[in-house]
């Protein structure tokens, strides 16, 4: 009963192919989902791994990683929308 | 007690293969930003309440529940920030195969 350790290891895959995604993606708002879908499968990543070798600091590191991930992305999507330019 | 996490993991590791796969599959933006970012929210939530089945003690339940509020409230919020930057920039709604109806 590993399943755990298997949730690990399709999270890595999954983090590689949408690494691919934000590789050949068309348009920058592509690039933006797949850093939001990376920063996601961090998070449970790093979630699963805290639970697995009971580490109780590590869920605070992904809470705070969350925070930095999501002001990323609004800040990075924000900043498209006006061109550079204050509005 | 221990099986609904195991099944809440299966039903986790077939919703994010569908997303991953929802992302190279479709063609328009909108779809893939729409598919994508709920079909993604929905894994994350089963595997944060599948590993409430797995925890050690207490201490560990309020971080990930902590962990559930905050992605239910950002997830949802990032995708229609995506979205809106997309549409006011110019993006078209229209499928790539089809003719734009004036």
């Amino acid at each position: 009963m590993q399943f755990l350790e298997y949730t690990l290891i399709l999270l890595a895959v999954m983090m590689a192919v949408a690494f691919v995604r934000l590789a050949i993606g068309p348009t920058i708002w592509d690039r933006i989902l797949m850093l939001n879908l990376i920063s996601i499968k961090v998070i449970l990543f790093v979630v699963i791994y805290a639970i697995l070798n009971e580490n109780l600091l590590l869920l605070d590191i992904a809470l705070s990683y969350g925070i930095i991930g999501f002001l990323t992305m609004t800040l990075l999507a924000k900043f498209i929308m006006t061109g550079g330019r204050e509005k | 007690m221990i099986w609904i996490g195991v099944v809440l993991f299966v039903l986790a590791w077939i919703f994010l293969l569908f997303g991953m796969i929802a992302v190279f599959r479709l063609k328009n933006i909108y779809e893939r930003i729409i598919s994508a970012t709920t079909i993604d929210t929905v894994a994350a939530l089963l595997v944060i309440f599948a590993l409430f089945f797995f925890v050690p003690s207490f201490a560990f339940a309020i971080r990930l529940i902590l962990l559930i509020l905050f992605l239910f409230i950002t997830n949802p919020i990032s995708s229609h920030v995506n979205i809106r930057s997309a549409f006011l920039t110019g993006i078209s709604t229209e499928k790539e195969g089809e003719e734009q109806h004036d």
